[in-house]
């Protein structure tokens, strides 16, 4: 069966952080993602795919790719939104740090249960935060 | 809708037993925590077993949720067991920093009978 490459789900509600997940649960035990490594995969996009539905203001995106190097494959996730931002990108990703009064888990959670995460954020224009996990090919 | 997002909420003799769905939306888990408290106001219920053998994700949302529920349940007098949580969603979990409060765990709804049986003499 073919592998879709790319693709991609809006994040404009509550219902659609459950699609994104469901999404990425098939795309990443498609490419041959363990089992483990699905469930932290699936549990990231929940945490990011949240986040921009309470924390942006407005829509966002979920962009997902697959990558392959020799012997070992790749997804990375794009949560992009056109929201109020982040002031300060350190203090975002500290545990326990938050401004909704919640556990303030999300972002220092999603970073050790993903192999990379980088943040770009400014204020009144947005906030795109791309994560990537890798895996052994089948 | 195709039925699979179904909570369902049995009473067995002093106790809940409360099965979660697969992969729970916000809204299911917040339907779980009005359901429970109105049940065990109903029931009277002393101990909620929540059955999570099928949940394939627990984010920070469902945790603290899961957390205050038997919080909330511990102030109506009543013991919360989680059973079953599967091994991948047990390691994402503790890898993400979540606890679920004062709930105790167990393999499975007949370890969750068995405490209840043992402890609270209630089954
Ligand atoms: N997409 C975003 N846009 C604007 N601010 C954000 C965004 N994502 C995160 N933040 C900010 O970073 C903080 C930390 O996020 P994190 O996910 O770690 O915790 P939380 O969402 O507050 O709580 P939890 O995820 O545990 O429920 C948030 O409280 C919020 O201020
Ligand atoms: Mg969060």
């Amino acid at each position: 069966m073919a592998i879709e490459e790319t693709g991609e789900n809006p994040i404009k509600n509550e219902g659609d952080i459950v699609t994104c997940r469901k999404l990425i649960r098939n795309v990443a035990t498609t490419a041959g993602f363990g089992m483990t490594d699905v469930t932290r995969i699936v549990t990231a996009v929940s945490e990011l795919a949240r986040n921009v539905y309470v924390h942006a203001g407005s829509d966002g995106v979920m962009r997902w790719q697959l990558l392959y190097q020799p012997g070992k494959i790749g997804i990375q996730l794009v949560f992009e939104d056109y929201g109020k931002g982040i002031p300060d990108i350190d203090q975002a990703i500290e545990a326990g740090f938050t401004t909704a009064g919640t556990m303030g888990m999300g972002l220092s959670g999603v970073k050790r249960l993903m192999d990379e995460m980088h943040i770009q954020s400014e204020l009144g224009i947005g906030t795109t935060i791309t994560v990537a996990k890798w895996g052994r090919a089948k | 809708m195709d039925g699979e997002n179904n909570l369902s909420v049995i009473k067995l003799k002093n106790i809940l037993l409360v099965t979660v769905p697969d992969d729970p939306g916000d809204d299911i888990i917040q339907e779980l925590q009005t359901k429970v408290l109105h049940a065990i106001e109903k029931y009277q219920s002393k101990g909620l077993i929540l059955d999570i053998s099928s949940v394939n994700i627990l984010d920070s949302f469902f945790a603290r949720t899961i957390s205050e529920t038997t919080q909330m349940v511990a102030l109506m007098g009543g013991q919360t067991v989680i059973a079953g949580m599967q091994p991948s969603v047990a390691i994402t979990a503790t890898e993400l920093g979540l606890h679920l409060g004062k709930a105790i765990s167990t393999l499975d709804v007949d370890r969750a009978l068995d405490i209840f049986t043992d402890n609270f003499k209630l089954v």
